[in-house]
């Protein structure tokens, strides 16, 4: 009797630890297991990524070549090289009384101050290279026609313009999302299923399925590409593609594909980590880390930009001036 | 237990059920009011992407189809007829304001700022011919507007008050049942209700509700106040349907690219005209 009771007891416990591993694999993990994370939730249940973050960061993409393979710096040489750039610019605007002679303040224009997660990392690129890969000659081809059509026909019209000075998209949204020189501010905001991120620049959303869905038919094609995510334990893993190409994001071409992965370390802090491939463009893939710290804002004010595009007439106007000018200096 | 017995039994218990079901069904015949499903955090659930169905965009106000600007364009670019989306027939304007909306519809095909791409303001953003989609959260709600990227964030039980005029405004929203309600200002004065030329001042102050009526269609209703164009407030109503498209999904209407012509094209090099190639 007690051996089947025993007997019975077992097959239960086998049985709903099956069921909660079959939870595990369909549903966010129920709590953090790796030391060092937080996992804050979302009412329904979800890794709560939420709020508004700053991308900004002072580690640049690429390591600097006389670093080799060295990925992180000392806490001590992060401190030296902070105080160096302190010198720097104190030595560059002295004033009478010996204060930094502030020229203007940001936050007179509506610009934040900048936002930064420390971080000891000397590239942004993870591993020994620390920068992105050769560039094929496919791509070089490409980037070259770009720049001859830049420079011949730079002024022709608005659609000569960079993507960005047209309002159309800022090269820093991605994805990759990169740090934008200002306004480095995006919201993620989570609902049943979905996680939206609205980056600053230039108030665009991406709106991310979390329901294991695939990508529509390859002739949709989207300037931002086409983003579907999954969660893996704590982390949200966004995989993009459908690009239309013209955003050719660091010269990349329609074909590239863009893993991402978002993982809240702690209150103040995401891990931003992204792989980019694209044949058509790097002889391999690469992959970039970043943190970003939560803002102090608790939203993102509308960077309405179309509305208000008067450079871009006058960057025409200004040309057309000057080519009339010309034309009656030659008569 | 007997056949009989059993029989007995069986008729008791049937009987006792048939009045359990009538006890839970409602007393009268007409529909109750429609109970919403409930977020993990027990509100009302709008999240979906939505789209009004409706020629609002086109006048506010009832209409009757009629001819487009470009006669090259023929039957595509024609006005779609309506019966309007605003509560009773006419809009409370002040006599001048009037005399403006006169103005702006004789000009509508040039001063209307949805030819431009620009951010179409709220309400109009809602009955605009493209879908949008609600991201709900506990303390922010994200609309997502297909056209031209536009975008709010509303925040729940947030007093804050606007800190500039912005072309989508300042949403602060709170729950009465499974009501959402959104308090809209800092609105500017550069958008239009319509291409007809319905407008407002800077003063505009919006406050939206939206009910879920059915598990597809939400009630949208709006009431408009502004003391520089209206002598009184009034209302806007109309329904909005879920996109029940299995694969349904926002896309880009990135339409800047499609205004630059009209908004650069007399600047350009002459002969490079890329709509005449």
């Amino acid at each position: 009797m007690i051996r089947k009771f025993t007997f019975a007891l077992v097959a239960i416990v086998m049985l709903a630890a099956a069921l909660a591993f079959s939870q595990v694999a369909s549903k966010p993990a129920a709590a953090p297991a790796s030391k060092g994370t937080v996992a804050l939730r979302t009412t329904d249940g979800q890794p709560d990524l939420q709020g508004v973050w700053s991308t900004a960061t002072t580690v640049p993409l690429e390591r600097p070549a006389n670093l080799g393979a060295k990925e992180f710096y000392t806490p001590e040489e992060l401190a030296a090289n902070a105080a160096r750039a302190g010198q720097r610019k104190g030595k560059a605007a002295p004033r009478e009384d010996g204060a930094l002679a502030v020229h203007y303040d940001l936050s007179q224009f509506a610009l934040n101050r900048r936002e930064i997660a420390p971080s000891l990392r000397t590239s942004l690129i993870v591993g020994p290279e620390g920068r992105i890969p050769p560039t094929t000659d496919a791509a070089k081809q490409r980037a070259a026609a770009a720049a001859a059509i830049r420079r011949d026909h730079g002024f022709d019209g608005p659609e000569n313009r960079g993507l960005a000075e047209r309002c159309i998209l800022w090269g820093s949204e991605g994805p990759p999302m990169m740090a934008a020189g200002y306004n480095d501010n995006l919201q993620i905001v989570q609902g049943p299923g979905y996680v939206a991120i609205l980056q600053e620049m230039i108030h665009d959303t991406r709106m991310i399925p979390t329901d294991g869905s695939a990508h529509p038919d390859k002739n949709v094609k989207l300037w931002f590409g086409d983003s579907r995510g999954h969660w893996e334990g704590n982390t949200l893993v966004v995989d993009t593609a459908n690009f239309n190409g013209r955003a050719a994001w660091r010269g990349s071409s329609e074909n590239l594909h863009v893993t991402e992965r978002f993982t809240r370390k702690d209150a103040e802090t995401l891990t931003y980590q992204f792989t980019v491939e694209d044949p058509a463009t790097w002889t391999q893939p690469w992959s970039a880390e970043v943190s970003w710290v939560k803002s102090a804002n608790d939203r993102i004010f509308e960077y309405a930009c179309q509305e208000g595009n008067y450079g871009m007439a006058n960057i025409l106007s200004g040309v057309r001036a000057t080519e009339a000018k010309q034309a009656a200096g030659a008569k | 237990m007997t056949r009989t017995e059993l029989r007995n039994w069986s008729m008791v218990t049937a009987a006792a059920a048939a009045g359990l079901l009538l006890a839970v069904m409602p007393a009268h015949s007409q529909a109750p009011a429609y109970k919403a499903p409930k977020t993990a955090d027990g509100h009302a659930n709008l999240n979906g992407i939505w789209q009004a169905m409706n020629t609002a965009n086109w006048d506010i106000q009832g209409h009757a189809a009629g001819p487009g600007f470009m006669w090259q364009l023929g039957a595509e670019e024609a006005q779609p007829p309506g019966l309007g989306i605003v509560d009773g027939e006419e809009i409370p304007y002040l006599p001048a304001a009037l005399a403006k909306k006169k103005a702006n519809f004789a000009a509508r095909s040039k001063d209307d700022p949805e030819l431009k791409c620009y951010l179409p303001g709220v309400p109009r953003a809602n009955y605009m011919p493209y879908p949008f989609q609600i991201v709900q959260s506990s303390k922010v709600v994200l609309i997502s507007y297909e056209y031209a990227g536009a975008v709010r964030t509303i925040n729940i039980d947030s007093k804050k008050e606007a800190p500039v005029d912005s072309w989508m405004g300042w949403s602060n929203g709170h729950w009465e049942g499974d009501t959402l309600v959104v308090d809209v200002t800092g609105l500017n004065d550069m958008t239009w209700f319509d291409r007809s030329g319905n407008y407002h001042s800077d003063a505009l102050h919006v406050v939206e509700r939206w009910t879920p009526r059915s598990a597809d269609t939400l009630n949208y209703e709006a009431t408009i106040e502004d003391k520089n164009v209206f002598s009184k407030p009034w209302k806007i109503s109309f329904p909005l349907y879920r996109h029940v498209e299995k694969n349904a999904q926002l896309l880009e209407f990135k339409c800047v690219e499609f205004a630059e012509e009209l908004l650069y094209g007399n600047l350009r090099k002459k002969g490079t005209d890329p709509y005449t190639k």
